[in-house]
């Protein structure tokens, strides 16, 4: 990276304008439009399941429920073990932030396993997003915006879990130390944020 | 960073809190209530386990005021999207 | 810690030496210095040539649409290029006329008027303006460039592929844009749809980095309310940026799967909700033209205050009105769907909102004309371009009020008066606002002044010819005459307004060759134009304080600001502009 100003304004010290530094502003602002990309989503499947209600079925008929409650369990706890790995980090324990980095990584990609698996199990059910290969119970728009919702949540975990690996890569090389943790905190904020997205998906997917 | 001056996080009490939650959604969603209250209570429990997520995890709670509103800015447009077009169907 | 003593303890050595001019010492290779660049006068740079580029195609492909409604039927002169599926003996047919429709639309708005203003001025002004060296995340906004490119060409690749490009309109409705039935375009609309998703991850990388500049690296002393006015229309346009478009990145990859895997979001046949398209699409749409006139606004308020030597009249009126368009423009989105079937009681509220937002705009326009009065005002080409944006942006915007009143739209909706409408404000006011942007910053952008004659008579003659071309159409709008349309003389009541079509595609190709002159002039003086010293408006913003083309790294000292961007012919200096940087006198003695 080339020494350009910006090498120190991401520097951690708090700056004039929000007093929170570049990169993590940067990341909570990103967030934002991710906010608004999930919004028109979800906010798809509002507007077509109050126009078309007998596309659903009731909670459970379909959709295998005690399952996914153990995959939220799970992104739960990784959310845990991200926040720990930043706690490390802060207080210049870099043994502790690998291990916990990995910890996350390895919850995330479980978490995107079981969710492939819940996909396949459903697919063979005939619980498809088109219209002609529907033969599950209910409508199309149900399968269409479930794997739309929970597909779309399940790519942004999975290129989360990527950028972990890259960051688990970097801290192996040393390239955190308390003073200057930047790329930890943001993809901690990621994550956390992809864990939230799940909480509320789960809830208004699965159980409503 | 602001961050070290609270070294002890209350990460664990909140991962129970999060963790009864989901438990009371899972049982709440089963009871045979009305369509409306069973949706209206598990979105309630939805947006508080949100809440804790955001503020705890994502360290909101340390960030000043006006990170707050950054943060919430987005949700009253995705409110206004959602109920202006419910009203068309 | 001041940023000051951030900056200076930049890379160990002392940038406060006298003779400091830039980063030289390290000499990147041309690739790295022109070609994959994190500088953000580069990059802004860039995005000109890209979206001049563009703006010629967008304007060969109106060319073509207007040869085909003013001489409806016969070849057109050099049409033999075209194959047979597009123009058969140079004889434009209806599908390929959908494309020319479609592809001028979707290519004048997201790769020619939005590239141009947020883009460029973006990523030339923001930084200098506010005294930052460089944008927050330099190697982000050069990812925004070249995810530009690639958008661009998946665009234009629509008219190579079998069945032609686009051909829904630029605002592609379903279900007529989920399959090939009514426009006989497969894999154009699927190409369209994915062109589009590229560019919003180019805006979308661009908004973050200029909204965390804005509010994190202000100089010491550029409080909120010492902001030069293009800076800040641009970082409330970077909001609205931020939170439409991945509404509309999120309602295309519906569409796609509509189109690819046959899920039925927007397909009534499979109980889908064309509505909910169309309430998503203009969710972003309305947004989206505040993003394409927002920036205008801020760069003819800079030209106007600076050119007519009199400080901008109410400044912080005109911020808090910018504020409250971009506020406003979230709730009015509706008035693009007054006849699509919607409720009615959302009909009546949409048309309430929309009405509300003649206020600010009127804010503005009366301080605009209110900075005009008893200035000295010195007609050089900048000026000409802001002035007719202003009479421009007036008509087109009185003309909005219009079509925002329900009753009246059910006459004129989809009428060639709204396509009067939008040109009005998209060229009468955007692209003279960037004339104005581009003549006002050439030099700071290329070091040498654009031929002021040249710029005269471009302005002149394109000035006449815009309104030779727009303004009749409001006569064809009232008469009936359908947007969109192949050829009004199917229908009897619009045969008698065959001469006006014709007078207007004549105009059209006058006005398209005018451009030339433009074109001649931007190329000539780029090495030709006479050298320009650092300040050639004598202008107060600090983007004036460093030599043009300012070196690397913009600031050798970082700049103090002292007072506000627009103190012309303020008592205090002898001189009629005041730098912002200029310490007060007091401090001199």
């Amino acid at each position: 990276m080339n020494q350009s100003a910006t090498a120190v304004m991401d520097h951690r010290h708090p700056m004039p304008g929000m007093q929170v530094y570049n990169l993590k502003l940067g990341m909570w602002i990103f967030l934002l439009s991710e906010v608004m990309f999930f919004t028109s989503l979800i906010g798809s499947y509002i507007i077509l399941r109050f126009a078309h209600p007998d596309h659903w079925t009731q909670p459970g008929v379909v959709l295998n429920v005690p399952l996914t409650a153990v995959n939220t369990f799970l992104l739960i706890c990784s959310s845990v073990t991200m926040v720990k790995a930043f706690a490390c980090i802060e207080q210049g324990d870099q043994k502790g932030l690998k291990l916990w980095l990995l910890g996350t990584i390895m919850i995330g990609a479980t978490f995107v396993g079981i969710q492939a698996y819940e996909y396949v199990h459903l697919i063979h059910e005939g619980f498809v997003p088109n219209f002609a290969a529907y033969t599950a119970e209910g409508g199309n728009l149900y399968g269409a915006t479930f794997y739309l919702m929970t597909g779309f949540h399940g790519a942004h975990v999975t290129i989360g879990v990527l950028c972990l690996i890259f960051v688990l890569f970097r801290a192996m090389k040393g390239a955190y130390t308390s003073e200057s943790y930047g790329g930890v905190e943001i993809i901690g904020l990621y994550w956390h944020f992809v864990d939230l997205v799940w909480i509320i998906l789960f809830t208004i997917v699965y159980l409503l | 960073m602001e961050a070290k001056e609270h070294p002890n996080q209350p990460y664990i009490l909140i991962w129970v809190i999060l963790l009864v939650l989901t438990l009371g959604e899972l049982g709440y969603a089963f009871m045979d209530l009305p369509k409306i209250v069973l949706a209206i209570g598990l979105i309630i429990m939805a947006i508080w386990k949100a809440l804790l997520v955001a503020i705890y995890y994502m360290h909101l709670r340390h960030e000043p005021r006006r990170m707050w509103v950054l943060a919430a800015s987005p949700l009253p447009l995705a409110v206004i999207l959602v109920m202006a077009v419910l009203t068309e169907f | 810690m001041s940023t000051a003593h951030l900056v200076s303890s930049l890379e160990g050595e002392d940038r406060t030496q006298p003779g400091y001019t830039g980063e030289e010492h390290h000499e990147l290779s041309f690739i790295r210095k022109y070609v994959f660049s994190t500088d953000h006068k580069v990059i802004g740079k860039q995005f000109l040539f890209l979206s001049l580029f563009f703006l010629v195609v967008g304007g060969a492909l109106a060319g073509m649409m207007r040869w085909q409604l003013g001489f409806p039927g016969q070849p057109m002169p050099g049409g033999g290029i075209f194959p047979d599926t597009m123009a058969p003996g140079g004889i434009i047919l209806p599908e390929f006329y959908n494309s020319l429709v479609t592809m001028h639309g979707t290519i004048m708005v997201f790769f020619a008027i939005m590239p141009l203003l947020v883009g460029v001025f973006g990523n030339l002004l923001i930084p200098l303006q506010i005294g930052a060296p460089d944008m927050a995340f330099p190697r982000l906004n050069m990812a925004s460039f070249w995810l530009a490119v690639p958008a661009g060409i998946v665009m234009l690749a629509g008219f190579l592929v079998e069945g032609g490009a686009a051909g829904a309109g630029w605002t592609s409705y379903a279900p007529l844009s989920t399959s090939s039935e009514w426009t006989g375009v497969y894999l154009g609309q699927q190409l369209w749809v994915a062109s589009l998703i590229i560019m919003g991850f180019s805006s979308l990388t661009g908004a973050v980095n200029y909204i965390t500049t804005v509010i994190n690296m202000r100089a010491p002393g550029m409080t909120w309310f010492r902001i030069p006015l293009p800076t800040w229309s641009l970082f409330i346009t970077a909001i609205l940026i931020l939170l439409a478009i991945p509404i509309l990145t999120g309602g295309l990859i519906m569409l796609l799967f509509d189109q690819t895997i046959g899920t039925t979001f927007f397909i009534p046949a499979g109980s889908g909700e064309p509505l909910l398209w169309q309430h998503i699409f203009w969710f972003f749409g309305h947004p989206e033209v505040y993003i394409l006139i927002l920036p205008a606004m801020g760069i003819v308020s800079e030209v106007l205050a600076c050119r007519a030597r009199k400080p901008i009249f109410g400044y912080h009126a005109m911020v808090l009105a910018m504020i409250s368009i971009a506020f406003l423009g979230w709730i009015v989105w509706g008035h693009h769907m007054f006849q699509s079937g919607m409720n009615p009681m959302l009909g009546t509220t949409f048309m309430i909102s929309t009405v509300v937002i003649a206020v600010p705009s009127a804010i503005k326009t009366f301080n605009w004309l209110g900075t005009l009065w008893r200035g000295d005002i010195h007609f050089d080409t900048p000026m000409l371009h802001a002035l007719s944006f202003v009479s421009m942006f007036i008509i087109g915007g009185l003309s909005g009020i219009f079509m925002a009143s329900a009753p009246v739209d059910m006459y004129i909706h989809d009428t060639y008066f709204i396509v009067a409408h939008l040109h009005y404000v998209l060229f009468g006011g955007s692209l003279f606002g960037i004339f104005a942007g581009i003549t006002f910053w050439f030099p700071k952008m290329f070091g040498r002044m654009m031929g002021e004659g040249l710029g005269k008579i471009h302005f002149g003659l394109t000035f006449i010819f815009y309104n030779m071309v727009f303004f009749p159409m409001h006569n064809l709008g009232v008469q009936g005459m359908m947007r969109r349309i192949y050829d009004p003389n199917e229908y009897e009541f619009l045969q008698p307004l065959q001469e006006m079509n014709t007078f207007i595609s004549i105009s059209v190709f006058l006005l398209v060759a005018t451009q030339f002159l433009f074109a001649f002039n931007f190329f000539w003086s780029m090495f030709k134009g006479r050298q320009a010293p650092a300040n050639p408006w004598n202008s107060n913003t600090l983007e004036w304080t460093v030599p043009s083309p300012p070196p690397h790294g913009n600031f050798a000292v970082m700049p103090t600001v002292y007072r506000g961007p627009y103190e012309y012919s303020s008592p205090e200096v002898e001189a009629d502009f005041y730098p912002q940087n200029q310490p007060p006198p007091q401090a001199d003695a």
